[in-house]
């Protein structure tokens, strides 16, 4: 989708003044619920993204109950006012496979062998949506999983990179997305710095491709950093010291 | 060789140390050993232990939890015990011979009890014991981690709230607080009181005031 | 039934016998309320998030042109829906809307639609044009008394809500101009029956031990109305909770603004 009108950008500033390697501000806070075993809130640029972990809890019908592991099912739900033009409530086919290529991711990390017979339930709701919510509930997803006391091997961090005006970017904002090239999530294990989620949607040649791929690692690195540093905080926060 | 201080909080993946001996909140890979969840590393008798922050109640043996029946088998109970793994109850605990009678008439499906968790198999499903029916008050959830200070050291905390309000208070380490009184409000509120305020210090004194002041 | 109603239920059922509330409240006192307008307002039209006690609910307006109603032509349409996410609770699972959704998102519709709140006669374009208006219920954490948080919440976004800019028969998504008018605020006042008592604003422990349910929505007339659950009202009961959401709803209104 081509549009002249708008410049996207102007001497090596972004529609909202970003450079091209530079992040959207992020905002994240955990146990933002009550009801749910563990639970966070992400906001990433205009992205407001709320996830919710249940479980291990048991599983119904019993065909799905595996005797050696837990499943884990993450859910990824677009609000219907989420976007500009009203989305019908319910999956539709987007959602289906992000919700697969998350589930996938997380199974990475999820210590799942030590709940046999029980499912892990995350919920990720997109209550407002602007380019790059399936990174941003996947890095919500994790620290919710992680609120929940849910044993992991790892976080897992997320973060995406795009081609807009013939410049390889990190963290497309909408139009970016919408007037780009190419976007391209992707999603890791800081620790052993490993790719668990990796899509690539458009045109990018090999030199592009790995620009963009470096881009998108780099700044899923400091994403981790802010998960680490948010639930340091929350657990100094609620502490309990001896009497 | 330890990577994190006595103490220290840790998060899912962090390396806490190298060759040494931990608790099953941790994992190795190779020599390394990593945390699995987040919470206070703890270094005692040179082992790497984590309490976590959060997370469900995990079953003990030797833990007195309060359980609701959920269903009679033959030969035994399922009790909810608000835990990700399941608990069973053997009629053996209350009759001597459980073939012949309805164990219905000791305990039906909706009874609450507290009972002593017994043994905990390798797939954490436990085996209770030494039920007591708890019939009549009020039951609320409180975060399991929190129990300790709610029962207090040398069960002072819980003992100084059952004097002061006059009440029956049984406290389950599963987080499950079992209150019989005139006033399950305000016992409510003090139990709640306790534990947000867990991390603070000096919370016996003020707890103490709050009772005598009612 | 649920594990939850095992634990609670007859200890409430006893403290409601003589004559207190689990958490202390008077019989028509409605839980702390706070209303958050616009939470959401960089893409739905209209928005507000609602805590009332622990129960969490966001609420969002997303406009669209369409055809109007045969028998209605000049007038906007409106639609609501509700989804129980299932985050909210350990008793939500995914899927379309369960009876229990279903019956909020009419109920909380009749309130709007019944009282006029919306002036649905200024949405009206050109011919076969109007202005559609969708309420999205979210409901995001349930501690008792989904159909209050709910009302209050699409009320609230109503009255958050924007038109958005319309250039040559297109809307123009990421300009407004105007607000949604409005005419009057419908309120929800929703009660429980607990062997004989009636109380305002239940909790999720008060919906375990209840035997009924009524909702009363009122502007300066009475629009709406639902029972619920498997017990029954007296009609000395009935007329105790529409005066009581007569005055409650005043003390509501003045938070929506």
């Amino acid at each position: 989708m081509k549009n002249p009108e708008i410049e996207l950008i102007k001497n090596g500033k972004r529609l909202d003044g970003r450079n091209l390697d530079e992040l959207r501000e992020i905002k994240m806070e955990v146990g933002v619920l009550k009801k749910a075993a563990g639970s966070a809130y992400v906001e990433w640029g205009k992205n407001k993204v709320l996830a919710a972990v249940y479980g291990p809890r048991s599983l119904y019908p019993a065909f799905l109950k595996d005797p050696t592991k837990a499943m884990l099912r993450c859910i990824y739900n677009l609000a219907p006012f989420s976007v500009d033009d009203r989305k019908k409530p319910g999956p539709d086919r987007r959602s289906v496979e992000i919700s697969k290529v998350s589930t996938e991711a997380l199974e990475s990390v999820v210590m799942t062998e030590r709940y046999p017979n029980s499912v892990i339930d995350v919920y990720t709701e997109i209550l407002q949506a602007d380019a790059g919510t399936r990174c941003t509930a996947l890095t919500a997803a994790s620290l919710a999983l992680a609120n929940a006391g849910i044993p992991m091997k790892d976080l897992v961090a997320a973060c995406s990179a795009g081609k807009v005006s013939g410049e390889v970017v990190l963290d497309p904002m909408k139009e970016e997305d919408n007037y780009g090239d190419a976007d391209l999530p992707l999603a890791i294990i800081p620790r052993r710095n490993e790719v668990v989620l990796l899509q690539l949607d458009g045109r990018l040649t090999r030199e592009e491709f790995d620009r963009a791929y470096q881009l998108a690692f780099d700044g899923a690195l400091k994403v981790y950093e802010m998960q680490k540093k948010t639930l340091q905080d929350a657990m100094k926060k609620s502490a309990v010291v001896g009497d | 060789m330890f990577r994190v201080k006595n103490n220290e909080f840790v998060i899912p993946g962090q390396l806490v140390g190298t060759d040494i001996r931990h608790d099953s909140n941790c994992f190795r890979e190779g020599g390394n050993v990593y945390s699995s969840v987040q919470g206070l590393a703890r270094i005692e008798d040179n082992t790497l232990k984590i309490i976590p922050s959060s997370g469900g109640y995990t079953p003990k043996e030797g833990d007195v939890v309060i359980g609701v029946v959920k269903d009679v088998l033959h030969g035994k109970w399922l009790v909810d015990i608000d835990a990700s793994y399941p608990a069973t109850m053997d009629g053996e605990e209350v009759t001597r011979n459980p073939q012949r009678v309805d164990l219905r008439d000791y305990f039906r499906v909706g009874d609450i009890l507290s009972a002593k968790i017994f043994s905990v198999d390798e797939i954490h499903a436990s085996k209770l014991g030494r039920p007591s029916k708890l019939e009549g008050g009020y039951i609320i959830n409180i975060n399991p981690k929190r129990v300790p200070r709610v029962i207090g050291k040398n069960k002072s905390m819980v003992n100084m709230l059952r004097e002061k309000t006059n009440s029956r208070i049984v406290v389950g380490q599963n987080g499950r607080v079992w209150i019989n009184s005139a006033n399950t409000a305000f016992v409510v509120s003090v139990v709640r009181k306790i534990e947000r305020e867990a991390q603070t210090s000096g919370l016996t004194d003020r707890i103490e005031k709050l009772l005598n002041n009612a | 039934m649920e594990i939850e109603t095992y634990l609670k239920r007859d200890h409430i059922r006893n403290i409601v016998a003589a004559g207190k509330r689990v958490d202390n409240r008077a019989f028509d006192e409605q839980r702390p309320l706070e209303i958050t307008k616009g939470f959401v307002a960089d893409k739905a039209d209209g928005s507000a998030l609602v805590r009332l006690g622990n129960t969490l609910v966001l609420a969002g307006v997303s406009m669209d042109i369409g055809e109007p109603y045969a028998d209605s032509p000049t007038e906007g349409v409106l639609t609501t829906s509700a989804e129980f996410r299932p985050m909210a609770s350990p008793t939500f699972e995914t899927g379309p809307p369960d009876e229990n959704s279903i019956e909020l998102a009419r109920v909380v519709d009749r309130g709007i639609r019944e009282s006029k709140s919306i002036a649905t006669e200024k949405l009206f374009i050109e011919e076969d044009l109007v202005w559609v208006v969708f309420v999205d219920i979210h409901i995001l954490d349930h501690d008792g008394n989904l159909i209050d948080a709910a009302g209050i919440a699409s009320i609230a976004a109503l009255l958050d809500a924007r038109l958005p800019k319309l250039e040559d028969g297109k809307i123009i998504r990421g300009e407004w101009e105007g607000k949604l008018p409005m005419t009057c605020v419908p309120v929800p006042c929703t009660f429980a029956k607990i062997s004989d008592k009636v109380m305002l604003d239940p909790c999720l422990d008060e919906e375990y031990a209840m035997d009924a349910r009524l909702t009363v929505t009122t502007t300066d007339t009475i629009n709406a109305m639902q029972k619920g659950g498997r017990g029954s009202f007296t009609t000395e009961e009935i007329k105790y909770a529409v005066d009581t959401a007569f005055k409650k709803s005043k003390e509501i209104r003045k938070l929506l603004g």
